[in-house]
């Protein structure tokens, strides 16, 4: 957490905030909310990985203890840890069980550096999921509350100022609801789309020039997207992803979470100011062929375990130290399974909260609702028994630094779900 | 004078469609490439705003081509509305026509033909025919309405047999009925095999019903979230569209109704009593049901409202709301409302979405293209693949959404200008000698097309003024598609 790490020094030193032009000032209406002092950013990261569709957390950490399981999913239960050998969930805790596709992530679990929240969610009974993931990235419970997204809200409330126009970033071509309002917020599948292409009668220099003209006159939304931009391309005029080797022989997957958490690690590596980083991760809304141990889901956990430990050994213990990755979905999916292999959606679903230091991981956080016919939530859903929201503002306070949690997830009774050390 | 004015008369006929080929060209130049624009292709006017004409162009249509807005004044708004609600009885370019051919079987909606064919390929001859028939076709309300509902009934292309059938889907369900009647509409989605298997309910036995495709048909396609049915609604709906499935093997592709795994027992669904023992008349009742509530008209009506207007005016919804029951669903009655509303012309811009963005462009600058790979990657850079999104909701349209994602869009329009898009020309030379010949820089008759203001309009002036002295006409150009104003409809 060293101020005057080599990350932090890089950043001021290159980007240097005064070749950062003046006109990157908050601009929205979230900026007036902010409680930003001189303060400096601390040197943290939150990552965000937002699994879409729905992602089936009785697969992801799979309660093997309970038979209610076996008997529910007759045949999508995956085997328990002795009985499957190779295909068998791997161990957490003699009760729950590791996805075999998400063994990657074993060794963080073992070391302590991921924690496990199990039967988290809001409290939205519509079961769908565009309602359910409105609601998770306005950061709320139900369907009332402010528009704006729970990043958005923490980065305008926390009490430090970042001026970088990459204090936000969303990895891949859309900007989530997540960090709608925020003062900047830059899309970017790859850092090498962020150079203007060659004009043949002007350099590239008239042309930033003539765009921030054209830019500056707009008063609205668009106009301070247009000057945010420009203030992205000038901090990485010369920081190309052509020739970037992930260190300590990280291998990251060639879809889009390896690519986006590859541009994140490179980004980080810059010290150019960022963050948070939002990506997501698309295809869990597994209602039909789900599989076990091999198959869709399967695929998708290959690729999302893969990934995150990819990122992590890419980063280094140090950088790593001050990262912190949060996996979510915007609900879980129901217990017995459908006609066709697969399920339906459900309500509580799983969280996972990693990173080099400070988490309280080799954990399975939360309190277990259990899976008995009784103990469901409407049409036959695991209950919701942890508000999502305080695994986030715990990160939020204990992490990232910013205690104002209230601020981020206005009437929250908060409370630590102890997901971090204090 | 005379001369100018008997070419334009040629080329406006054959622009419009009112009548194919006058004989003012030869058969090859149509098949050659796009017609050249009239003479009085740059909007008149003596300042101000944005025209009334390409206002309306750009809702109705994707924006204005050299000759469109000249064209709209001509008629005036209420006939171009009307010549755009008969599609069928506008002659499409022939040069269009041609390049649809040439794209091939890939697009001949036969699924036993299609199931021969390469998954990429049928998805990159989907996407340029759409591109093309965007940029060129003559009927731009009906293409403007295919892509309304390609979101509204999204299908994902890269999912099971996605890439074959969503071609079906578009001719059969999307183009067919998208200024039909909603129920038919509905209907044919339902039925569509690109659909049963995109929301999985082509696997909807009977037993533990998939609720995929009930949930969605409800809250996405019909009611809305709020629309008042319950989870128990959800489930019964799931229970009545057992057994719709498609073919397999034989007629690969069509739809099926198996009846043995069709749940037969009573159900009921938002307070209506389904009899035991319907059979496929189930699902048609449930689709009957749904189509026919007022949450459906409210909403279908507010959702065109914003999608056109970029607002949804509660009186203007409502009467919408009132007409789409009084005509069982008639979308042409609801587009006569929406397009001759007085918001048209008063409702603030929309922000263009990528593909509109670029489909405007190269209307704009009449620019020849292929609509091939050169467009397609720039598409998906700028983060709008078209039958790419995963989920059933269609690609965002807030702002917000967009708004961080600049850098592709500039660089599109860079690559545009210095004809570094692949297969595709921008005749900005052409254009520009237009404009001379009116007494134009190259700066204001590109502005001028681009922005649908007066090539005096003060605004433009204010505009064109940033731009550095030295700037050659192809940079100018890139510069008005890259402006602030050039990212609104």
């Amino acid at each position: 957490m060293s101020v005057h790490s080599p990350a932090r020094r890089q950043f001021l030193g290159r980007a240097a905030l005064a070749t950062i032009p003046a006109f990157l000032r908050p601009r929205t209406a979230l900026g007036a909310v902010g409680v930003n002092s001189e303060r400096r950013a601390p040197d943290h990261v939150l990552v965000t990985i937002f699994l879409r569709g729905g992602a089936d957390g009785l697969s992801l950490v799979v309660p093997y203890g309970d038979d209610y399981y076996h008997r529910s999913r007759p045949t999508l239960a995956l085997a328990s840890p002795s009985k499957g050998g190779g295909t068998g969930v791997a161990d957490l805790d003699g009760y729950f069980g590791l996805h075999p596709a998400l063994r990657p992530l074993l060794p963080l679990y073992q070391s302590g550096q991921m924690a496990i929240v199990h039967a988290c969610g809001s409290g939205d009974q519509t079961r769908s999921h565009f309602e359910a993931m409105a609601t998770m990235e306005r950061g709320l419970y139900g369907a009332q509350g402010p528009a704006s997204g729970w990043i958005a809200r923490h980065l305008a409330s926390a009490p430090w100022r970042n001026p970088s126009p990459l204090r936000a970033v969303a990895l891949g071509s859309m900007v989530p609801d997540a960090l709608r309002g925020a003062t900047s917020a830059t899309a970017l599948q790859n850092v090498s789309d962020l150079a203007l292409h060659d004009l043949s009668s002007v350099s590239r220099a008239q042309l930033h020039e003539c765009l921030h003209s054209m830019y500056n006159t707009n008063n609205g939304a668009l106009g301070a997207a247009g000057l945010e931009t420009l203030g992205v391309l000038k901090t990485l005029e010369d920081v190309s992803s052509d020739a970037y080797h992930p260190a300590n022989g990280a291998v990251y997957p060639a879809d889009d979470l390896g690519r986006g958490l590859m541009q994140t690690a490179l980004l980080v590596k810059k010290g150019v100011g960022v963050e948070a980083a939002c990506l997501d991760h698309y295809g869990y809304d597994t209602h039909v062929a789900q599989g076990g141990a091999i198959g869709l889901l399967a695929g998708q956990l290959t690729t999302l375990g893969a990934s995150i430990a990819a990122f992590a050994k890419d980063l280094g213990p140090e950088r790593w130290a001050r990262t912190t990755v949060v996996v979510q979905s915007e609900f879980g999916r129901r217990v017995e399974e459908n006609s066709g292999a697969g399920t339906d959606h459900g309500r509580a679903g799983v969280m996972f909260v990693m990173g080099g230091s400070g988490v309280a991981g080799g954990r399975i956080h939360g309190k277990w609702p259990g899976l008995s016919p009784e103990q469901r939530d409407g049409p036959g859903d695991l209950r919701v028994t942890t508000d999502y929201r305080n695994v986030l503002g715990e990160v939020l306070a204990r992490r990232a630094g910013n205690t104002n949690v209230g601020a981020v997830f206005p009437g929250l009774q908060f409370s630590p779900t102890g997901v971090t050390h204090a | 004078m005379s001369l100018t004015r008997r070419k334009l008369l040629c080329v406006g006929a054959a622009a419009l469609g009112a009548a194919a080929l006058t004989g003012c060209e030869s058969l090859e130049n149509h098949f050659a490439k796009p017609p050249p624009p009239g003479a009085d292709a740059l909007p008149p006017g003596p300042s101000g705003k944005v025209s009334e004409a390409a206002r309306l162009l750009n809702r109705a249509a994707f924006g204005p081509r050299p000759g469109d807005i000249a064209y709209v004044e001509r008629i005036g708004a209420a006939a171009y509305l009307e010549e755009q609600l008969k599609p069928d009885a506008i002659e499409e370019p022939k040069f269009l026509q041609w390049r649809l051919r040439s794209l091939g079987d890939s697009l001949n909606p036969d699924p036993g033909l299609l199931f021969d064919e390469d998954d990429k390929r049928l998805v990159a001859a989907l996407r340029q025919a759409t591109t093309l028939r965007a940029v060129y076709s003559k009927r731009q309300l009906q293409e403007r309405m295919v892509e309304f509902w390609s979101d509204h009934f999204n299908i994902y292309a890269f999912k099971n047999e996605g890439a074959q059938l969503k071609i079906v889907d578009d001719h059969e369900t999307i183009r067919k009925h998208g200024l039909g009647r909603f129920r038919d509409l509905l209907g044919a989605s339902a039925r569509s095999a690109a659909m049963l298997g995109y929301l999985d309910n082509g696997v909807n036995k009977r037993g533990a019903p998939n609720e995929n495709y009930a949930r969605e048909l409800m809250e996405l396609h019909t009611l809305g979230v709020n629309g008042g049915y319950t989870q128990r609604d959800v489930l019964e709906v799931a229970r009545c569209l057992t057994g719709w499935t498609s073919q397999k093997h034989w007629r690969r592709g069509e739809f099926l109704f198996d009846s043995g795994a069709h749940d037969n027992g009573a159900k009921t669904v938002l307070g209506n009593l389904i009899p035991a023992h319907g059979g496929v008349h189930d699902g048609d009742r449930v689709l009957d049901i749904v189509a026919a509530h007022p949450a459906t008209a409210h909403r279908i009506s507010r959702k065109l409202c914003l999608y056109f207007l970029g607002e949804a005016p509660e009186p203007l919804t409502a009467s919408m709301a009132k007409t789409f029951q009084e005509t069982d669903g008639d979308i042409k009655s609801l587009m006569r409302l929406v397009l001759n509303s007085s918001e048209v012309q008063s409702s603030a811009f929309i922000f263009k979405r990528p593909f509109d963005y670029a489909v405007s462009a190269l209307r704009a600058f009449d620019v020849d293209t292929d609509g091939g790979a050169g467009v397609q990657e720039h598409l998906e850079k700028m983060g709008q693949s078209l039958f790419g999104w995963p989920m059933p909701n269609g690609y965002p349209t807030q702002e917000g959404a967009w708004l961080g994602g600049l850098p592709p869009r500039w660089n599109f329009a860079l690559d545009l200008t210095q004809g570094r898009v692949q297969n595709t020309k921008a005749p900005l030379d052409a254009l520009i000698e237009r404009g001379i010949a009116e007494g134009l820089s190259s700066a204001q008759t590109l502005s001028s097309l681009a922005l649908g203001r007066a090539a005096h309009d003060p605004e433009t002036s204010a505009l064109l003024a940033r731009f550095p002295k030295t700037m050659d006409a192809r940079a100018q150009g890139a510069c008005v598609l890259m402006s602030p104003d050039f990212q609104w409809r």
